[in-house]
């Protein structure tokens, strides 16, 4: 099978050249072409998205750029629409998840962005969210206005289907024009959206590009960001920290490294009819995605003392975690996830000999492993692939000094405990330097408008002006009417 | 009891038996020794259910992952006693694998031996430049021990080292190739692979390049280990045949581990990657690293060593590397590199990595 990635606006002269990636599933081989821009053709399609951006993006207000958004996800909602059957086909091939898994994943996730959702994001951010379009008055006097940037590169990574979308629609809603460089990992889905939003509205042939290079691309990675007013990028600290090295002075850069998460158990969760259900739900969290998104838990601290001990849970977390794989099988891994994965496994097997309180449980296919760690408390992270630690505390607040040292690694925590102990935490955890606290089951999904990584999704996207009250003053002393 | 099993594997290694039966027995008779004195190997195996009863051939015997070499003691001797140790180079964690070496009888014969047959062509000595540290200079280094016993025993009096604390020697080698090529003596380079990178960048800065004469051989091992630039295998060779005249047939690469007691060959780079194969003491398996099971003929896979010259730590291990099986013995595919991580979950490596820089 072949398919074409990517969109590019209506521009220009040249051939175009593509480079092939071949993705093997498990009965069938597709070859997915992505754009790749020479030096001039790049020049050309920031020249047309930087004036399709000026004179057609910023005149639409940001109603009808919602409800375009909009008609575009009710489509993708739709089981029946071409777009959305070619996802629900291809990306189990390119990404090797479960298809039933992708299926639901897709339409818990796309709901995130339905028009309530988007009202959500906006407000969040902007409370007023006519700043978008015109200048609106202050509480302290003057006007001030949200304008978007002209140029927003994107770098996304990650095989998580359909990932870039949050960074693309969060450009699209300031009205900034977007060229964005699609995962080798999952290619397609940024490129559909992008087809899909000219189609609902032409207006917006120009407006952005989907398209692919070889990351670390010195060359054209500067010549992009040379011309850009916003490089935003997601990757591990290493590529970011050499990407951050192109970036001109003067240029935002929006850094959005890998990141650790974890969860937390109460013994609370954990009488005898309450415990099968917390247990199904940490087991949610770590097969979504197989552990692959900066949400999904590395490890669980549970709390001893309550009707299933620490110990229990883990045996139970197994027990779920079978029961998962033969639903949802695990994709297959390839040989370098395979050693990573029997190496660290090995290495709890050895770390055996010296703890005897531990456990190692899992089959023979290694298609999950549940290591009981006892108190071995420090978040260490997990090789991923359903592979996850239980570690036992005391009382909640132990594992504060577990995680001390990763402050700037810290994301998110999935917790299940009473309200008491959820607001207590809550402070403890944002001490230490957690940005998102959700319920345990919900960590691999995060609502319309949540901070990600701490920080706003639009309003790190956009420049304010503001028109000061003397202005305001000072012209009314020039007006014509002025007696 | 240790004398008695040293003296049968001297004479294992000695007695030309490619029989699998007698690899087998062998095996076996050495694993029972092990599972007795090597006590964390012991509860290795019991845990995995592999204790002397269930073992019935050398495939069953438990292999064990090289890292095992870093967090315990895997010696049937008190490691105190032991007559030499070799040490891995430095990890992510600068904890490095240690294999205790009670004698170095086993060792040095089942590299000699080996060594012969595989690089010396039939030549009794032969005139050697070694491009790497001595032993003095590098005490706990098996490749440095290796080199020393190829230098003393194999080398002809005239033979020199030109690696020293200030790096290579690059002058004085330079003299030694002009003169190899004035007299028309043959000569033998042996070192690092990232050793003869240098060499490569010293001589294209110079301009300069040598015709060895016919008879002449490389021998480079390790890779490149981020000492110098990483060349790929067709590159590194042609480099080699170009700058130095020697033919890529005649450049043999060593594929040699710390953990092991036994080195691999090929018969030369003129096709790469090459066809590595040991000696009689050594055999290999290609398995799924998550099942431990063997992938079918021509599938990649990780490789197992069973080499029953390690007659003290143990003698099979997992390795890192990644090959495929072939007729003749099996293609080097390179190591495996940590899984990188595809989501924006972060992978265990870059978080070691990430852990030992000071905190923002």
């Amino acid at each position: 099978m072949k398919e074409i990635a990517g969109y590019l606006p209506r521009f220009q002269e040249g051939e175009l050249e593509y480079r092939t990636l071949t993705f093997e599933g498990k009965s069938e081989k597709l070859d997915i072409q992505v754009p790749v821009l020479s030096k001039q053709q790049l020049d050309d399609v920031i020249a047309v998205i930087k004036q399709a951006s000026a004179n057609i993006l910023k005149s639409l207000t940001v109603t009808e750029i919602i409800q375009i958004i909009d008609r575009v996800i009710e489509q993708l909602l739709d089981r029946t629409n071409p777009y959305r059957q070619k996802a629900e086909k291809l990306l189990p091939i390119v990404t090797g998840y479960d298809e039933e898994l992708i299926r639901i994943g897709l339409t818990n996730y796309l709901k995130t962005f339905r028009k309530q959702n988007l009202q959500r994001f906006l407000v969040e951010d902007f409370g007023n969210p006519l700043l978008l379009d015109d200048f609106q008055p202050r509480t302290k006097r003057g006007f001030s206005k949200a304008v978007g940037a002209n140029l927003t590169v994107q770098i996304w990574s990650g095989n998580v289907p359909a990932l870039p979308l949050w960074s693309l629609i969060s450009n699209l809603l300031v009205k900034s024009g977007t060229i964005g460089k699609v995962p080798s990992a999952e290619p397609l889905f940024a490129g559909w959206f992008a087809n899909m939003i000219v189609e609902t509205e032409p207006r917006l042939a120009d407006c952005l590009a989907v398209i692919w290079w070889k990351g670390g691309d010195e060359e054209k990675e500067r010549q992009l960001f040379q011309q850009a007013d916003i490089v935003l990028a997601y990757g591990g600290n290493q590529s970011l920290e050499s990407i951050k090295s192109r970036v001109p002075i003067t240029t935002r850069f929006l850094p959005f490294g890998h990141k650790i998460s974890f969860g937390i158990v109460s013994k609370i969760s954990l009488d005898s009819r309450k415990a099968w259900k917390t247990v199904r739900d940490a087991a949610y969290d770590v097969i979504r995605y197989d552990q692959q998104g900066c949400y999904s838990p590395h490890l669980f601290y549970v709390q001893k003392g309550g009707n299933v001990s620490p110990r229990e849970f883990a045996r139970y977390l197994a027990h779920e975690l079978e029961n998962f794989e033969q639903r949802y099988p695990r994709r297959t891994l390839s040989i370098e996830e395979g050693v990573s994965l029997a190496e660290w496994r090995q290495k709890e097997e050895m770390s055996l000999f010296t703890k005897q309180e531990k456990e190692v449980l899992g089959e023979q296919n290694g298609s999950w492993t549940v290591v009981f760690g006892g108190n071995e408390g420090e978040l260490t992270p997990s090789c991923l692939n359903r592979v996850i630690k239980v570690v036992e505390v005391d009382e909640l607040i132990d594992v504060l000094p577990n995680i001390e040292a990763y402050r700037t690694y810290l994301q998110t925590v999935g917790i299940a405990a009473s309200p008491n102990e959820l607001f207590q935490m809550a402070e403890l955890l944002g001490a230490a330097g957690v940005t998102r606290i959700t319920a345990l089951g919900h960590m691999t999904s995060p609502e319309a408008g949540w901070h990600h990584d701490g920080r706003f999704n639009l309003l790190d996207l956009v420049n304010m002006v503001d028109i000061e009250h003397s202005a305001e003053e000072y012209a009314e002393s020039l007006a014509s009417y002025v007696d | 009891m240790t004398q008695e099993i040293v003296k049968r594997v001297l004479e294992f290694i000695k007695n030309d038996d490619h029989t699998e039966d007698a690899f087998n027995d062998q095996a076996l008779q050495l694993f029972r020794y092990q599972y007795k004195h090597n006590i964390p190997f012991q509860m290795y195996c019991r845990q995995k259910g592999k204790t002397p009863r269930m073992v019935k051939s050398w495939k069953d015997i438990p292999a064990v992952p090289i890292n095992a070499f870093k967090e315990l003691t895997l010696s049937c001797e008190d490691p105190e006693n032991a007559e030499d140790v070799f040490m891995t180079s430095g990890t992510t964690k600068g904890i490095r694998g240690k294999h205790y070496h009670p004698t170095l009888d086993v060792y040095n014969h089942s590299m000699l031996k080996n060594f012969r047959e595989r690089f010396m062509n039939g030549h009794e000595r032969m005139k050697m430049g070694i491009l790497f540290p001595t032993e003095e200079e590098m005490p706990n280094s098996s490749l440095s021990h290796y080199l020393a016993l190829a230098f003393k025993e194999c080398g002809t009096n005239d033979s020199h080292y030109f690696v020293n604390e200030k790096g290579l020697q690059v002058d004085s080698l330079l003299l030694e190739l002009e003169q190899a090529e004035e007299t028309g003596n043959p000569l033998a380079l042996l070192g690092a692979s990232f050793s003869f990178v240098h060499l490569f960048e010293e001589l294209q800065a110079r301009g300069r390049s040598f015709r060895l004469p016919a008879g002449s051989r490389i021998l480079d091992t390790g890779g490149f280990k981020n000492k110098s630039k990483e060349l790929d295998l067709e590159t590194f060779y042609t480099t080699l045949s170009t700058l130095l005249g020697v033919e890529k047939s005649h450049c043999i690469n060593m594929y040699g581990m710390t953990e092991l007691s036994t080195q691999f060959y090929d018969d030369g780079n003129a096709m790469v990657p090459s066809v590595k194969s040991g000696p009689h003491w050594i055999r290999t398996r290609v398995i799924n690293p998550l099942t431990g099971e063997e992938v079918p003929n021509g599938e990649k896979g990780v490789l197992v060593h069973c080499d029953l010259a390690n007659y003290n730590s143990v003698t099979t291990i997992l390795t890192e590397d990644l090959g495929m099986e072939n007729e003749e013995g099996f293609l080097l595919l390179g190591r495996v590199q940590g899984a990188e991580a595809k989501g924006c979950s972060i992978a265990v490596d870059e978080f070691i990595a990430a852990a030992k820089e000071p905190s923002q």
